[in-house]
């Protein structure tokens, strides 16, 4: 659910990138190239590396298990680890991470077909895997193959590689078209597949899985494998002439010469060893971190900075979310009254340390998609009264609404513990407007498993992200009133579904994002979903002889010392100097300016 | 009540155990004092004087806010109603109780962030916890709930285990065989565990606890009671009462079970100490009784979680400790008051 948002959204982006596989046969050669397609390419969208980076230095960081395997694909592959693989190998093309638009990765150039669901490209003829082989139209082809192959046992792959990509056609050693199975909006996200060498695989067999745990692929991206303990340590060194290294939207990244990966079981040890300079960088999101964990020597000495980077990236549909099948939320008006009895506010400044943001509604950040001129409903008595009257409420004894029978009192189902002295400021809070809450804390899977089956009064919860908002798992009725699906509201709206098949249908960019725009309205205006809180940045510490660019990091950043990732990372390097000179300070327990940086670049405007 | 001169003789042993004797005095005192709890800790005031009329908001319905004049409709805050009328310093006053504070109650500050301190200032006598919840009234609610919680278990506990004990004891044979084994099949299902599945998939509320606890903690009592009954069967006063012709039922309940009330209430004490026990591991671990419902075990919890916060854990450890400590002190004291020999001392 909530946590892991950030690292499936890149997931997403990535893996779309990374896995798109050979298809059948049927296309090899032969094939002419449409004459009527315009190649596209784009070396204009500005460049968010510094020019000041020096390449230099060892990155230590850290992981908290050894991964089970090296292999991307099949059993037990679906580690945390496989990021930093998948982020050393590059697909045909990326997204830039402020403006979004397409830019040049393995290929220089791509085209549109009028069919919606074609895509050509031309490769750069320098690109090289690790072992000094080029990457050719032909290692795109096997991709498919191998994604498709039953011996890399990933039912998922097999079953992604097939149903949503269609063929990769070969028209020459450096162009190709990859075809997806229907024509769709934001095609260059799909067919943006990432190669996979055929001479390293060869011929997949039976002992795929077994042969490939501890193998070191050859990949496109900066850095490879190069030195390894089981259950100790994974070490990344960078390519010294890796052949995208002068590129533009590469230039002066991939700094650090070896990035060392080090396990390490447990967070409290981790945070001691960043003290000690074992460990470079700390993430210190949780405002227990941020406000007095970092209240310590190392930080007050300045030889440790800490910087609170707001992002721009979609944020998770965090709230609370009505069942409307439930008899007492049927009513529009309670809806409504629950929405104004919820002190979102006093939660945020009292509890959270003014560290959340509110959230108004559950597609911020998804940039145009994004209806900004929604506000969520805020705490006022004065509307809940309202809104209860209108419905022929009335005050019970203990001032709980009640009507017929009936009283306000309505359960919250949640997982988290740190969760409940949030729940325990709005449940008294909402007595105040004659609501009762009532909690029910339960493990995650149990309110997962409750929340699915439909038996919630509200679940308390947040979405993952996508590129794109995804209506119509939420809110389409066709989800509605029936187990295992997404619409955990039971949202059933003939115009809702109107606008959600036509969001659905649409391959129009504008008109896509007018449709989005409506429905956001239209689902702020059922009252269903009560939006609560939102992280939109990054807070971490790290030594001082690192250094960020001017701006530090991208719309897009989740973690601004991440190494890899094609679309991010690895802005950051390595000062020497500054190194010296802080080691020098330590030394004579000379004090340095404490540093703390906030940068609002990107912060996302209420 | 006429008293046998035998229980007397346990009375006056009992109340000569001076340790035991004023363990049970505090004992009392702790429990009534949590079942009068509202009086002493609570955000309603115990009187309210407003206008030339009296309310005694304490028991009862809420009172809206503007009934005393403020401009809400939920139920009046008396601790601002005191500000106001102090300011205002007209014939309306109000008695607030020692801690105005309720269970649920978050009083949170301006720029600060609980757990607080102790203050006497604000009247948080023991700091808050990490909700800002006053920690005196989590503690004396929380007890409240521990006690009634391990009272009644004890009671359900016992009147099963010891029925089925005595039941085994006195027909023996293939029933006390059978009943051995599903005992011992029955006590080998991992009780913890069993909790923890049940409350992960639907919060068990206070019945429900005591139910499931009920059913895996009867069979403590049956083997203690099994070995004295099969004693007590072959007494004379037995064969007597199967001569009379009394019942199977009469000769267990009347005759036997008497007899064997020693034993019984030797081990009271301590089963009583072993459901706070139980009752506070299981919130410590969170499969308790769901929030925000006050509890031991959370404060515990909390107080792990936050251990630069010492008056949380300080708090409901030394409570702990107090109340196990006049528990046990008790039930040796019982112990020894019925002990047969009259031997043992304790110093």
């Amino acid at each position: 659910m909530k946590v892991f948002t950030r690292s499936l959204r890149f997931g997403v982006i990535v893996f779309l990138g990374l896995f798109l596989t050979a298809p059948s046969y049927q296309a090899s050669a032969a094939q002419e190239l449409p004459k009527d397609i315009k190649w596209l390419t784009n070396h204009e969208d500005p460049v968010f590396a510094s020019k000041k980076a020096k390449k230099g230095g060892v990155f230590h960081a850290s992981v908290m298990s050894f991964p089970m395997t090296f292999r991307v694909v099949g059993p037990d592959s679906n580690g945390s680890f496989r990021s930093a693989i998948l982020s050393n190998h590059l697909s045909l093309i990326g997204i830039h991470p402020n403006t979004e638009n397409v830019i040049p990765e393995i290929a220089t150039h791509w085209a549109f077909d009028k069919d919606k669901k074609t895509m050509y490209f031309k490769l750069n003829k320098n690109v090289r895997w690790s072992d000094g082989k080029p990457v050719t139209s032909d290692d795109f082809f096997y991709a498919l193959e191998f994604m498709r192959s039953k011996e890399i046992v990933a039912p998922w792959y097999n079953d992604y590689y097939t149903k949503e990509i269609d063929r990769v056609i070969i028209y020459d050693s450096h162009t190709l078209a990859v075809v997806a199975t229907k024509a769709q909006p934001d095609l260059h996200l799909r067919v943006a597949i990432t190669p996979a060498p055929r001479h390293f695989y060869g011929k997949l067999g039976k002992d795929f899985v077994k042969k490939y745990n501890w193998k070191i692929v050859p990949n496109t991206g900066p850095y490879q494998i190069s030195d390894f303990k089981k259950g100790k340590y994974v070490k990344f060194k960078r390519k010294k002439d890796w052949w995208a290294k002068d590129l533009h939207y590469f230039k002066n990244r991939f700094n650090v010469d070896k990035v060392s990966y080090s396990v390490v079981r447990d967070h409290n040890i981790l945070w001691e060893y960043f003290k000690k300079g074992k460990e470079d960088v700390f993430a210190i999101n949780f405002p227990k971190y941020w406000h007095v964990k970092t209240k310590t020597p190392v930080v007050e000495n300045g030889y440790v900075h800490k910087i609170w980077f707001f992002n721009d990236t979609q944020q998770s549909a965090t709230g609370m979310w009505l069942n409307q099948d439930r008899e007492i939320f049927k009513d529009w008006n309670v809806r409504y009254a629950f929405a104004h009895a919820m002190n979102i506010g006093k939660v945020i400044e009292k509890v959270l340390r003014n560290d959340y943001y509110r959230l108004e509604h559950g597609f911020m950040g998804y940039g145009r998609y994004s209806n900004n001129n929604l506000k969520a409903r805020r705490f006022d008595l004065a509307k809940v009264e309202e809104y209860m009257k209108a419905s022929g409420w009335k005050r019970g004894a203990d001032g709980i609404w009640e009507k017929e029978g009936k009283r306000f009192s309505v359960e919250v189902t949640y997982s988290f513990e740190e969760h409940t002295p949030r729940l325990v400021v709005l449940k008294e809070e909402a007595k105040k407007a004659g609501v009762e809450l009532r909690l029910q804390k339960l493990d995650s899977s149990a309110t997962f498993k409750k929340i699915l089956e439909k038996k919630h009064d509200i679940a308390w919860m947040g979405w993952s992200t996508s590129l794109r908002p995804q209506y119509w798992e939420h809110f389409h009725s066709v989800n509605a009133h029936k187990t295992q699906t997404n619409n955990i509201t039971n949202t059933d709206d003939s115009e809702m579904d109107r606008l959600i098949d036509a969001f659905r249908n649409s391959l129009e960019e504008e008109e896509r994002i007018k449709l989005s725009l409506q429905i956001q309205e239209k689902i702020h205006e059922s009252g269903a979903f009560v939006p609560t809180f939102m992280v939109p940045y990054v807070r971490q510490a790290y030594w001082r002889w690192w250094r960020l660019p001017e701006t530090p990091g991208t719309k897009m950043s989740g973690n601004l010392f991440s190494p890899f990732g094609s679309a991010t990372g690895g802005l950051f390097w390595y000062d020497k100097d500054l190194h010296g000179e802080t080691k020098d300070a330590m030394k004579k327990k000379k004090k340095l300016k404490p540093v703390t940086t906030i940068d609002e670049t990107y912060k996302m405007k209420n | 009540m006429k008293l046998n001169p035998l229980t007397i003789k346990k009375i006056l042993r009992f109340r000569s155990i001076r340790r035991g004797y004023y363990s049970l005095i505090i004992f009392m005192v702790m429990i009534v004092v949590s079942f009068f709890a509202e009086l002493l800790i609570n955000n309603r005031a115990l009187i309210v004087y407003y206008q030339g009329n009296y309310y005694l908001p304490t028991y009862g319905e809420m009172i809206p806010g503007k009934n005393f004049g403020m401009d809400y409709e939920y139920e009046a805050n008396y601790r601002e109603l005191q500000k106001k009328f102090e300011l205002e310093k007209n014939d309306n006053w109000l008695l607030l109780p020692i801690v105005p504070y309720g269970k649920f109650e978050t009083d949170l500050k301006e720029g600060e962030y609980p757990p607080f301190p102790p203050s006497f200032e604000r009247s948080h006598y023991l700091g808050t916890d990490n909700a800002g919840r006053d920690i005196v009234a989590r503690l004396v609610y929380g007890f409240r709930i521990a006690i009634i919680f391990s009272l009644i278990l004890l009671l359900v506990n016992y009147t099963i285990g010891v029925s089925v004990g005595i039941v085994m004891g006195y027909w023996g044979g293939k029933f006390d065989l059978f009943f051995q084994r599903i005992i011992e099949i029955w006590s080998n299902v991992p009780f913890l565990y069993v909790i923890i599945i049940i409350s992960s998939i639907m919060v068990p509320n206070f019945t429900m606890l005591i139910f499931i606890m009920a059913i895996f903690g009867w069979m403590g009592m049956t083997w203690t009671m099994r070995t004295v009954t099969y004693k007590e069967k072959e007494r004379e006063y037995v064969l007597a009462a199967k001569a009379l012709g009394a019942s199977n039922m009469r000769i267990l309940f009347r005759h036997i079970l008497p007899n064997t009330i020693a034993v019984i209430i030797t081990y009271a004490p301590f089963a009583v100490s072993g459901g706070i026990v139980a009752l506070t591991s299981l919130d410590y671990l969170g499969f308790g009784l769901p929030p925000p419902i006050p509890s031991w075990g959370e404060l515990l919890q909390q107080g792990w979680a936050n251990m630069d916060a010492w008056w949380i854990s300080g708090s409901v450890v030394i409570a702990m400790l107090v109340t196990l400590i006049v528990v046990t002190f008790i039930g040796e004291a019982v112990r020894e008051a019925v002990d047969p020999k009259m031997h043992t001392t304790y110093e």
